[in-house]
Formats: structure tokens, sequence, C-alpha cells
């Protein structure tokens, strides 16, 4: 459901509870016309003013969106209900009617009860929600290594991580595959080093005779093995040559194209003949040329930060691949952030909810940088000693943190250390337009625990 | 006596045979089907070629020719994908004129809410005829040996049709709304499968009618046709036709689910290659067939039992609430009777998912869903629960039960640490802070009952458990007589000791054994269990031949914790159909037919557990309401002359 409609259960049981108080008016009405001793004024009066307040608050739900349900229906309308139960007991009490409330209704209440205490359980449970991905990937301008194997992880990671859990992007690797070193998950092989290892790999005998022969067509994907000069040209490394040249990004690259074109022993089927991994170029995955080599860049440095000379893939260029599906691709997803967008976009947009909590963000659960309670928190690093930027207010301490992240770095209290100073991008000024920055800083300013 | 004894075997025999006709063809047919149909799909590539070629010969050159091309499932002897004629367009790539919305709701939610209600009262009246028949029978065969339980069946079978044609009407109904729905909301999505199944839509069309049709005259005929011969005979047969075409009807509309789910009979674009049956017989097509059946018996046995439950808390009478406990304990044992197996169904339909794409199998058993499986398995444990309370609840109305109750509490113990066991997580959100003090994703203990050696060991406990005390329910008020007794009982032991053994022996062996291993071990543990099931009934029944019994069932004094363990039962199973329901539709994730045909629309995105958990308990709560209605609906006709209660209180079959 969007947020602006309303929560289709809610709205529901409301529903539901005042047809119950309407029952529950006429069931006394009858009781009281029945019996002579029993007062239908009084008693019909209560129950009717029970029945008046459903209606109208039933009326209001309509009004509400689904948040405001939320706390409306637990708030108000659960204790109109609670009243009306302990006054019908009275009722039933006081005017010695042995006769109560008949099965239907006991089951309705132990059904209801059962049903959203199960759902309350779901909503207890850790929420994601996981987006299409786009069509093709977004490039604008030249970008950097840094940016170019950043946006391999977020093929293979997606945007979001949340501690304990693995995360998952467009690749949908972490599935099987595991990256840090000695980390294993028994479905795939660990592709930490996978680079150098896939550069001596190629020499050994098992690959050059199974499953398939070097220079044999592999069926399912049709590609031929041990041969990056006939990988199809897209795909192609720029002066890929024959087996004998045949480098880590060769093997790499033969690997998501043609999975059986070499099985790692031991997570293989049929006797390690045959790989249970998708073809990473085809449906449903269908990475482009330009991100399949984002993902071999992520690879190729990621267990060296920040050093990007193992890096043999080229940056995409304004006029190759790259090029052709900016221009279908540039409402999609742009990183350059207007302003006209919502709040949670333009956050998400920029990664934030990667390293930061954010309340108010949904999945806005990042751990490696400070919670973003700055309401109360800006105020009080303005006045720590450690403390040298220029801000005298809240707003300002917001977008100098956003355009200038190293002025003050947030301490640890949990570990007693100082964040990592050069975590933060630097350059957000040159993503953020001025409606974006002030959209952005008006939020921040806002956000508490 | 004797005769009696000899009864207690139909009801059981009868379920059995009706799951095995059910069963078979699915599980048998599905080992060699691939095959066969590889080499029917062969030859027909072959003689195509031929004919083609010959074409080509007397045509010349110039002829447009026809373009072949690979299948995305189906595979020939060498492992190579199938070719067909392509004849039919690609699936379209849909844009924002392919979608229609309403602003009070996403257009997903929509047809979800709209396709759940029709699925629900779909499995509520396919399974009443099952009910209905096998009822039926059993007051046919039971008629010499005890007429007043015999005419007691009948009656029964006739009361449940009288609901079930109520809810037809409505089932057809909802369908109705569901296809309006599909058609003005997801036009594009609807053109590409109409197209696809249009042959199949018009058979179904038609099958429906037929299923009216008999319907109407196995309900409207059942007095002029009871004339406790050959004629009742015939009707009893109507009842099997029309659990025929109430299958068939299942599996045709069954077709396009799995279809969507894992695609066959087409090429990667999403053409048609001319083999409708390739289309209908994709991978997941059987699985989900017998699923379905197992689920809707389930189901069924719920709804009847929380109708009979309720009407035994209204009821002023002793007779009807002996009656209607009757009823429950009936719908009860038909609802664990499927229940049973109803894992195992969905062992194959997951093996067969990984088979199809491992990918999303671990999408569902270690993704996005898999929080949606630990749920699942709160759920079963809840099921079980339920099942269980209601024994032990229906045992105190049992007299002689006192030498078993003892060891329910054990019972109930074991089910408990199995059901902790069932629902750890293998891996939970975590700060990194709580990440380093526990020392990785997974505690250091109970780390190790996350995975899937302990879940099986698990849940086959459980089932194990529950087979047990249905045994002792079963034998609660009958003094055994016959001379192997101590040997009987010394064998019913040493198979319950030796299956709760080798379970655990195979759950700890899977330990030492890598992940890909590891999985091969649940099917002797399911063996060990089915083994159980049905050798350990075989002797509990054969031993109660010349049983003296220790008095009647006091029917009619049901606790009411055992009346609202039904209604719990039923209400979960509701919960636990949508929840699977959904995780079988969403692991498409964001296609609308698995790589072929991506969704387009707003609403492509998955929801979050949280959302989709609200979703669930409003379709369950709604259905709820809708079936209450029908109920009270059907109520309205005349009431049959109630049946002359019998001088004792009617025994069934299986407590004498």
């Amino acid at each position: 459901m969007l947020p602006e409609q309303q929560d289709i259960l809610w709205t529901f049981l409301s529903l539901a509870f005042t047809v119950f108080a309407l029952y529950v008016f006429i069931s006394v009405i009858q009781y009281c016309r029945e019996r002579e001793d029993v007062s239908l004024k009084f008693w019909g009066g209560i129950f009717g003013g029970f029945l008046l307040v459903m209606f109208l608050e039933t009326v209001h739900m309509f009004d509400l969106n689904q948040v405001q349900q939320l706390s409306f229906f637990f708030g108000k309308m659960c204790l109109t209900m609670i009243l009306l139960l302990l006054v019908w007991g009275i009722f039933f009490k006081s005017t010695k009617i042995e006769n109560q409330s008949p099965p239907i209704i006991r089951a309705f209440f132990w059904w209801t009860t059962i049903s959203v205490l199960l759902a309350g359980y779901t909503n207890w449970l850790p929420q994601q929600r996981s987006d299409p991905p786009p069509k093709a990937a977004a490039f604008i301008g030249e970008v950097t290594m840094e940016e170019y194997a950043e946006m391999g992880r977020v093929i293979i990671f997606g945007t979001k991580q949340v501690a304990g859990q693995k995360a998952i992007g467009k690749g949908q690797c972490p599935l099987c595959h595991t990256f840090d070193a000695g980390d294993n998950i028994g479905r795939c092989p660990n592709l930490f080093g996978v680079n150098e290892r896939g550069a001596t790999r190629v020499k050994e005998d098992r690959y050059l005779n199974e499953p398939v022969k070097v220079g044999d067509k592999e069926p399912k994907s049709g590609i031929i093995k041990g041969a990056p000069d006939q990988i199809p040209e897209e795909y192609r490394r720029a002066g890929a040559g024959g087996y004998d040249s045949m480098t880590g990004e060769d093997y790499i690259r033969e690997s998501v194209m043609c999975p059986t074109c070499y099985v790692v022993k031991g997570f293989g089927k049929a006797g390690d003949k045959v790989s249970p991994m998708p073809v990473i170029v085809k449906p449903p995955i269908s990475l482009s040329p330009v991100e399949v080599n984002a993902v071999i860049a992520y690879l190729q440095s990621y267990t060296t930060p920040g050093d990007y000379a193992n890096v043999t893939v080229p940056l995409p260029s304004a006029d190759g691949g790259a090029a052709e599906e900016t221009a279908e691709s540039d409402e999609e997803a742009p990183i350059f952030v207007t302003g006209a967008e919502p709040i949670d976009e333009i956050i998400n947009t920029l990664g934030c909810p990667l390293c930061h909590t954010i309340p108010g963000i949904e999945g806005a659960e990042g751990e490696l940088g400070p919670k973003l309670h700055e309401k109360i928190n800006a105020a009080k690093r303005i006045k720590d000693p450690r403390y040298k930027g220029k801000a005298t207010n809240t707003k300002e301490y917001v977008r100098e943190s956003i355009l200038n992240p190293s002025a003050y770095v947030v301490m640890n209290e949990e570990e007693n250390e100082l964040y990592p100073d050069g975590l933060m991008p630097q350059d957000f000024k040159h993503k953020l337009s001025v409606d974006a920055i002030d959209k952005l800083v008006d939020f921040i300013s806002q956000t508490e625990g | 006596m004797l005769g009696k004894t000899r009864r207690l075997n139909i009801l059981p025999i009868a379920l059995f045979f009706a799951f095995a006709v059910y069963m078979m063809p699915g599980l048998a047919g599905d080992a060699f089907a691939k095959e066969a149909f590889a080499e029917q799909a062969f030859a027909e590539q072959a003689f195509a070629k031929e004919v083609m070629a010959a074409d080509d010969d007397a045509e010349g050159e110039g002829e447009p020719e026809i373009e072949w091309s690979q299948d995305v499932f189906y595979k020939d002897f060498e492992g190579n994908p199938l070719k067909g004629p392509v004849s039919g367009a690609p699936a379209p790539e849909l844009g924002e004129n392919d979608y229609n919305n309403y602003e009070f709701a996403p257009s997903r939610i929509i047809l979800w809410m709209a396709n759940q209600q029709h699925l629900y009262f779909g499995s509520f009246v396919l399974a009443v005829p099952i009910f209905c028949m096998l009822i039926e029978f059993v007051g046919i065969r039971s008629r010499e040996s005890d007429p007043v339980m015999a005419k007691k069946y009948d009656m029964l079978a006739h009361d449940l049709m009288k609901v079930s044609l109520t809810a037809y009407s409505w089932t057809a109904i909802l369908g109705g709304i569901l296809l309006f729905t599909f058609i003005t909301l997801f036009p594009g999505f609807f053109k590409y499968m109409a197209t696809i199944f249009r042959p199949v839509m018009h058979v179904y069309a038609l099958m429906f009618l037929a299923e009216s049709g008999v319907l109407y005259v196995y309900y409207y005929g059942w007095d002029k046709m009871n004339d406790g011969g050959f004629l009742k005979w015939v009707h009893c047969s109507i009842s099997v036709l029309l659990n025929l075409i109430g299958t068939v009807l299942m599996y045709l509309a069954n077709s396009w689910a799995t279809f969507m789910q894992a695609p066959g009979g087409i090429d990667e674009q999403g053409r048609f290659l001319g083999n409708i049956w390739h289309v209908i017989h994709s991978t997941l097509w059987n699985p989900v067939g017998v699923h379905r059946i197992l689920g809707n018996i389930v189901f069924g046995g719920g709804i009847v039992g929380a109708y009979a439950a309720y009407h035994y808390l209204t009821a002023r009478d002793e007779e009807t609430k002996a009656h209607y406990d009757w009823v429950c304990y009936v719908a009860m044992f038909i609802c664990i009777f499927g229940l049973i197996p109803l894992p195992f169904a969905g062992y194959w339909l997951m093996k067969e998912v990984y088979a199809f794409r491992q990918q999303m199998g671990i999408t569902l058993m270690g993704g996005i869903m898999a929080w949606l499986f630990i749920i699942q398995a709160v759920m079963i444990g809840l099921l079980f629960f339920a099942a269980n309370s209601y024994l032990h609840n229906s045992m105190s109305r049992v007299q002689g039960s006192q030498r078993y109750m003892k060891y329910c509490k054990y019972m109930v113990l074991l089910l408990i640490v199995c059901f902790t066991m069932w629902m750890t997580p293998h891996t939970i959100v975590m700060t990194p802070a709580e990440l380093k003090e526990m020392g990785g994703a997974q505690h250091p203990i109970i780390g190790h009952f996350g995975v899937m050696s302990a879940k099986n060991t698990a849940v086959n406990l459980m089932i194990v458990t529950t087979i047990l005390c249905f045994l002792l329910y079963q034998r609660a008020n009958k003094k055994i007589t016959v001379p192997w007794a101590t040997a009987g009982n010394c064998w019913i032991t040493a198979i319950f000791v030796g299956a709760a053994l080798n379970i655990i022996f195979l759950g700890v062996y899977g330990y030492f054994l890598p992940a890909n291993q590891r999985v091969g071990l649940s099917v002797p543990q399911v063996t060990t269990t089915l083994t159980t099931l049905f050798a350990g009934t075989a002797i509990n029944i054969s031993m109660f031949k010349d049983s003296e019994s220790m008095g009647d069932i006091k029917w009619g004094t049901q606790s009411k914790v055992g009346t609202y363990a039904i209604f719990l039962l039923a209400i979960s199973f509701t919960w636990l159909m949508g929840l699977m329901g959904y995780i079988r539709s969403a692991v498409r994730l964001f296609w609308h037919v698995t790589e072929v045909l991506r969704d387009n629309s707003p609403d492509a995105y998955t929801l979050t557990i949280g959302e989709a958990g609200k979703m669930l308990t409003f379709n369950t709560l709604f259905v709820w309401v809708q079936f209450v209605v029908v109920f009270w609906v059907a109520s309205l006709s005349a009431k049959p002359a109630a049946a002359k209660a019998p001088d004792a209180v009617p025994v069934p079959a299986q407590q004498q």
C-alpha cells in the first residue's frame, strides 16, 4: 500500500467493530424489551452511544493514511471496543442474564485475535522490501575506477546493508557466494582472491579438460571455453587473445557468462559436470557489458581497499556501449539529485542508509556511521571542544556535515573510538542541487530517536 | 462386535484408497513424464522437420520458412534445449498503458485479494465432494452392519453437499470478479496469458459446465437415488465423476500459475513453440497439483470442523451436541490425515523448484523469502499443537483413556522442544556490536539448530509424535485381546523408538556431511516417518480384532478447549494457506512470467513481511466472514428430518 492510502486490514477491522457495536446495541434492546425490570432507555442510551462513537471513529479511519490509522486503531478504536465489552459484561452481570454472547461472537474474537497476532508477528520481524532492478545501468559523464568498482559492489550487494544479514543486489551473488576470507556457506565457492586464483587456475589440467575441453563450445551458454577472443563482441575484453594469454579477468568473465565451462570441485551437480549458477548475462539477471565489467572491477579490487592497481577492466567510455545505455536510462536513475524527489528517494539515491540509521526512512539502519538524531545531537556537537567547524545552529551543522564531512568526526560511544574519517563521500556538493540540499538539511535537522 | 470390528477398517482404507488414486498418477507419472514427453516432443520435432523439408522441396525457394527456437525448459535426449516451431508473438515489453489502477489501493493488492478469496472458496468446494464421496461410500458399506450409522453418514454427506452447493455459486462469482479484475487492471499481461492459454481457457470453461451439471445431478438426485441398492451405487459413482472433473478443473487452473512461475513450451522471448501440452505440463505442475489436493483436504476438514464446532457450541440438546461432536471428529480425522503427508508434498515441490532454478530455491529458503519460511515453520508448529491438543482433549471423553493420558504431557514437552528447534532461524539481523559479542552470524550452540539437519529432525519427530498420539487415541477404549498383544505392543514400541533414533541419528550425521550431500538425508528421514505411519497404524488396527470395548465414547462431552483447538486449526491453516500461496507467487519477484515477461508496473516490488502479513490476516478474516454468510444462507433452507438417534450414542468406526 502507498503511504497515502488506507490500510486494508485496519479499515476492515474498524468496519467489523462497527457491525459488532450494532449487534450489541440490537441485542441489548431485545433483552431490555423482554424484561420489564431492565431500563431500555438507560442501557439503550449507553450502547447507542457506543455505536455512534464506533461509527464516527470508523468514518474517521477513512480520512487517515495508513500510518495514522495504525495509531488511531490501537489507540482509540481498540480502547472503545474494550470499554464496550466491559460495559456489555456489566450489563449482563447487573441484569443477571445468563445467556451471554453467542459462540459466533466468541469465535470471531478468537479468530481475530489469532490473525492479528500473526500479522503483528510478521511486523515484528526484520522488514526488507525488494525493489526491481533498473532495466539498464545508469551512467552520466566520467567515472573514476573507485566509483566503477562501487557500482560493481552495488550490483552484487545492493545499496542497503544490514549487519548479520546478507544484502543482495541485482546480481544476486550473495545468495550462494561468500566474499570474506574463510567465510563459507557451502553453496558456491568463496570469491576472495578470485582474480589471482583464476589466473593460475586456467593453467591447471582440470581446467583444460573438465567438464568442457578448452576450445569446445558449452551448449547452454554458447560460449567457447578458454577463448576470450571469441566471447560475444559487446562483452569481449579489448585486445583479448586466445587461451595462452588468459588472465584473471578473462576467467571471471568466462565464469559469469558460462558457469559450466569450469565447475569448482564439490560445488557442481552431476558429479561436478554442471554448474548450478545461472548465466549472468541472460534473464533473470541479465547484466549488461558495463555491469559485468563493474562486477569484475569490484572483484579485482575489494581485497585491497583503496588500491585499484589490480583492476584490468577499462572504465566505461562515453562513446562506448555505456553511452548508448545512458540515453535510455537517464530518467531512471539520476545520480544528480534535483530536489524534486521525495525525501526518502533523495536519501536512498545518495546511499545514506548504507552507513546511517535515519529515523523515518524505511530500511535506513546502517551502523557504519553515527545515528542521525540531529534534532538533539547537533547542538551538543557544536558545543563539543573538538568541534572546529563554523556552524552555529542545527541546520548549519547538518549542511556542513553533508558538504564537508571531515569538519567534525563523531565519537562512537559503544566502541569508545571515533567513527572512521574519510568514509563518507566528500563530493555531495557535486551531486545535490540547492533545492535538494535544503530539503535534505530540513529533514535531517528534525530527526530524533 | 465382530461386524463392528470389521467395519472399523473402512474409513482409513477408503481414505488411503482415495489418496492413492490422487497421488499415484502424479508421483509415479512424474518420474517418467519428462523423459516420455521429451521423447514424444523429440519425435514430433523430427517429424515436423521432415514435413518442412518435404514442403520446402515441393514448394521451392521463396516460401516463408518456419522459424525454430529453443524451449526455455524442455530438453532433448542429449540435454540440449528442445526446439519447436515458433507459433506465437514474443512476450510484450509492458509499459504504462498496460496497467490500470484505482486510487484507493494498488492494483496488485486488489488482484491478490480477488485471487485469494476465489482460491479459498475453490479449495473448499473441491474438498467437500471428496469428503462426501468417502462418507457416502462408508455409509453404503456399513448399511448392513449398522443401519443407523449408515443413515447418519449419508445425512452428513448430504448436509455437507448442501453447504458446498451454496459455496459453489459463491466460488463462481468470486471467479468472475477475479477475471474482471485481471482483465481490467492488468490488460497487457492478461492478453499474453490468453494468447498462450487460449484453448486451455475454453476447455476450462467447458469443464466448469460439466462440473456444474454433475454437481446438480449429484445433489438434487440424492433422495431419488437413495433406494439402498443399484441407484445408490450409481449415485456414489457420480461423486467419483464429480471429483475427477473437479481435479481436472483444478489442474487446468494450476497450469496458469505454474507456467507463470516456471514456464515451459516457450522460448526465451516468450514465443509459443506450438505444443500446448508443454505449456500446461511445466515442471511444477504435478507437485503443485498434489500439494493443492492435500491442502484442499486439510482446509476443507478445517472448515467442516469449525462449522461442526460452532454448531456443537450452540447446540441446546444432548442429541445435537453428540452429533456435532462426532462430525467434529470425522472432520478432524480427515484433516489430520491430509496434514501428515502435506509437508512431504511440499518437499517434492521445493525439490522441483530447485531443479528448475537453484537461484529460485535459494531466494525462497535463504534469500528475501527466508523469513516467510520461518513464519511457515511457526504456523506448522501451531497446526501440530492444535491437532495434538484436540486429540488430547478428545481422549478425556473416551472411557479407558486414562491409561494413556499420562503420556500426553511428555508428548507436549517433545512437541515444544521440536517446535523451538524448528523455528530457530539460521541467522538474524544484528547490530555489529551484537554480532561481535556472539562471535559470528551464528550462535555457537543455538546456531546448530538453525540448519536443515536440525529442522528436518524436529519436524519429523513432531509428525511421529502426532502419529503416536493418534494411535493411542484409536485404542483408548479398547481392551486388546488378540493372543499376540504383547508382541504387537513390542513391535509398535520398537517401530516408534527405532524411528525416533533413526531420525535423530540421520539428523546428527548430517552435520558431518557437506551441504549438498546433507540435503539427501531428508529422504530416509521422511521414509522413516512414513513407515511409522503405515506400519504403526496397520499393527494397531490389526490388534483391535475381537477387542473388548471399555465403554462407548461420551459424544457431546467434548471440552471447550478441544473445540477452540478446532477453531485454531481452521484459522491457522487458512492463514498458512495464504502465506504459502503468497510465497509461491512472490518468488517470481519482478516477473509476471519468470524470466520472460517482466512486471513493469509500479507494484513490481516485493512486499515487506509486515505488509504481506497484514494482507494475509485480512484475507483470512474476510474469507471467514464469507464462510459464515454461506453457512447461514445454507441453513435457511428447510432442515431435513433428523435421523433417529441410535439407542446408544453412535460410535464411529475407528473407535469401536
